[in-house]
């Protein structure tokens, strides 16, 4: 019985998996379930930390990717805005990316802010008569 | 050959006057067609002739692998100045070679890159980013290419600008800008005289978006709206490097175009108009370039099978 009380309280699955999505929503980028265990608080099996993971995969709430010999975990919810990271990192880095990427949007020079304005208002007093 | 082989190096000159004033007068879409199509064929004709002269002053170096009769005075003949002319060829066509490889694996590269960064996202053709900086563009590539704009753009456009922000987006892709855009891109590093056409280019795409996304929303001043407002909000943000240095920039004169009368679909101006003529001095030179590679291309190879011993 005293063994027992001194065992971490057991949790409940809901709890596990809450706290496994967010330790990976913490990761920048994907993370393998040994460092999902690491930082849990190494209280947990490796197997149970697979288990929550498989389990939070069947439900849609992670995605993985081949890495090595083993999986690269992500939070779906995650996914958005790691890809937005990835696009802004290669959009940094990329400094003559016109010729594939037709973008909406190239910059202003410094008289065309003002030229934008006028037309633009223009356009609006003509739109209400 | 004589002269003949340095024309196409220079004609891209002729296509000047065309790359400056097809924006205002021609639909954007038959001058992004025409202005490609005569940067391809100019870049071709010019790098062909670049090779012809470099045959002629590789074969004066001694060592060179090309057959001793192709160092012969009659060949050597055939090219004015082939001292100097033949040897600076040797850099110059090294030169293209090495730009248009580097700009066709850079091209490839953004592709690739980009793919892999959206490829955790369901598999839709609009994927929006929760990003702060506001950004759209179209992909190419996968089974019908990808529209990517971040949430910050989205929230500052009115519902009816964001459906014209994807139809641009959408015309990008269906008529495949990126396609002329890459194409212009590897004449202008084929012959630095073709450089105006480039940026010409890379202007009426927009503008043949605009105009495409105009039609789809049924409002031209939608459109030109939606324009001003992103360009607004996203000033200050390293999205692009194309500001023009003393005139407007390309953003205030597409809200200006989309503003003014739809432009009319003419299948090619007349020739008393200054466009018109524009046009066809383009096409002259064009046609004059072709002509006197091809010329130069079959006098080389007449000359060189003459003198290769067999």
């Amino acid at each position: 019985m005293a063994e027992h009380r001194q065992r971490p309280r057991r949790r409940g699955q809901g709890e596990l998996e809450a706290q496994v999505l967010s330790v990976l929503r913490e990761a920048d980028g994907p993370a393998t379930a040994g460092w999902v265990q690491e930082r849990l608080g190494g209280d947990l099996a490796y197997t149970t930390v697979i288990t929550i993971l498989t389990r939070l995969l069947a439900k849609g709430a992670v995605t993985r990717e081949r890495a090595g010999r083993s999986f690269a975990w992500t939070a779906a919810s995650d996914q958005a805005g790691l890809a937005a990271r990835k696009m802004r990192r290669l959009l940094d880095a990329e400094s003559d990316r016109e010729a594939v990427l037709a973008s909406f949007l190239t910059g202003l020079g410094p008289d065309d802010e003002r030229l934008l304005r006028e037309l633009l208002e223009q356009s609006r007093s003509e739109g209400e008569d | 050959m004589g002269l003949f082989v340095f024309l196409p190096l220079v004609l891209p000159l002729t296509a000047w006057p065309i790359a400056r004033l097809a924006e205002q007068h021609l639909h954007p879409r038959t001058a992004t067609r025409l202005l490609t199509g005569v940067a391809g064929v100019m870049a071709m004709c010019s790098t062909v002739c670049l090779g012809l002269v470099m045959v002629v002053g590789t074969a004066q170096l001694p060592g060179n692998p090309l057959p001793d009769g192709w160092s012969d005075p009659e060949v050597r003949e055939a090219v004015p100045y082939d001292e100097v002319v033949g040897k600076a060829a040797i850099p110059a066509l090294c030169a293209v070679v090495v730009a248009c490889g580097r700009t066709l694996w850079r091209h490839g590269r953004v592709r690739r890159r980009a793919h892999r960064a959206l490829a955790g996202l369901p598999g839709t053709q609009v994927a929006v980013l929760p990003d702060e900086v506001p950004y759209a563009y179209a992909l190419p590539g996968g089974r019908r290419g990808r529209v990517v704009v971040t949430t910050a753009l989205l929230d500052c456009l009115e519902p009816a600008e964001r459906r014209a922000l994807f139809a641009h987006e959408r015309a990008h892709l269906a008529a495949r800008h990126h396609r002329f855009l890459l194409a212009v891109q590897l004449a202008a590093r084929a012959n630095p005289f073709l450089r105006p056409l480039r940026t010409a280019v890379s202007y009426t795409t927009e503008r043949w978006a605009d105009e495409e996304a105009a039609q789809a929303v049924g409002s031209r001043r939608t459109v030109a709206c939606a324009i001003g407002r992103a360009a607004l909000v996203s000033r200050g943000t390293p999205v692009a490097t194309l500001a023009g240095l003393a005139a407007p920039g390309p953003v205030p004169r597409r809200v200006a175009a989309l503003l003014g009368p739809a432009p009319l679909m003419r299948s090619w101006p007349s020739v008393f108009t200054s466009v018109g003529l524009a046009a066809w001095g383009a096409a002259a030179g064009t046609a004059v370039s072709a002509m006197s590679s091809a010329n130069s291309a079959v006098t080389m190879f007449f000359i060189l099978y003459a003198a290769t011993p067999l």
